[in-house]
């Protein structure tokens, strides 16, 4: 559940390649995160749309964040689903490497 | 730069029109308007609304093997910029379009065919049982002739000059 979204004030929303701090909801056992644990997650997928530069308007079916360090790298190994390309812009080079789709 | 298809209609989207939906599964469906977007949020079937692509092309109304359709396959590999190549596909593009778009256009017309023929047939058959609306019965006595006598309307001269102080 997010908190907060980083160098924002109260009045904004999160889109894609905003970095926020999280709790967990729920976690799968014996992983080395654990329930009610605030983390820092990078937002990858939204199901508001994401408009780019040159008119492109993209959606997707969720919305996802990927929880990541204070340096911004991942602290998974696996990614799961579509990643935006606008990550890639944002320095968020690991996450985008191990993703398996960029769009 | 590319020209897609929309997913729902089919027709070509072109650069900064239309939304992108990326499914979970990472397939991405194109829509070339809101239109298109809504009836696919509503799980419509492109299949059965009528005004698709993908409608006509099921149920034989629109064309759907020729061998034009093969230059617009999609082709993954980039050419090489050559000028040359540029220019004759440009002017290829062209005609190619001109000859698909004829073809088309035949087959509606033969399509449309049987039921002109149907009309017409109709039409003679109306004449010949309802020409007592026409004409009068006992004129019809008179002159038994089935058809419709050919009025000529002479157009004079003298109506143009009388248009002419309208124009003021």
């Amino acid at each position: 559940m997010c908190i907060r979204v980083i160098g924002a004030s109260n009045h904004r929303y999160a889109h894609i390649g905003d970095v926020i701090v999280a709790v967990i909801k729920e976690a799968v056992p014996n992983t080395p995160l654990e329930r009610s644990e605030v983390i820092r997650a990078v937002i990858v997928r939204t199901r508001k749309e994401l408009k780019r530069d040159n008119g492109m308007i993209i959606r997707y079916d969720d919305n996802a964040a990927v929880v990541i360090d204070q340096e911004g790298n991942p602290k998974g190994t696996r990614i799961f689903g579509a990643i935006a390309r606008e990550l890639r812009q944002l320095n968020f080079t690991k996450i985008v490497s191990l993703a398996p789709e960029v769009l | 730069m590319r020209l897609e298809k929309c997913w729902f209609c089919s027709s070509t989207v072109y650069p900064g029109h239309g939304i992108q939906f990326v499914r979970n599964d990472a397939k991405i469906f194109r829509f070339c308007r809101s239109k298109c977007h809504k009836n696919f949020k509503m799980k419509r079937n492109p299949r059965k609304v009528k005004w698709t692509k993908a409608y006509r092309r099921l149920h034989g109304k629109d064309m759907t093997h020729d061998s034009t359709f093969e230059f617009e396959r999609k082709r993954n590999r980039p050419e090489r910029y050559d000028r040359n190549l540029a220019e004759n596909t440009l002017k290829a593009i062209k005609k190619i379009d001109k000859i698909r778009s004829d073809r088309a256009s035949d087959h509606i017309k033969n399509r449309l065919k049987t039921g002109k023929v149907q009309r017409q047939k109709e039409a003679r058959k109306q004449l010949e049982q309802g020409i007592h609306l026409v004409k009068a019965p006992h004129a019809l006595a008179q002159d038994s002739s089935l058809c419709l006598p050919k009025i000529k309307v002479n157009v004079s001269q003298a109506q143009t000059e009388e248009n002419q102080p309208m124009e003021e």
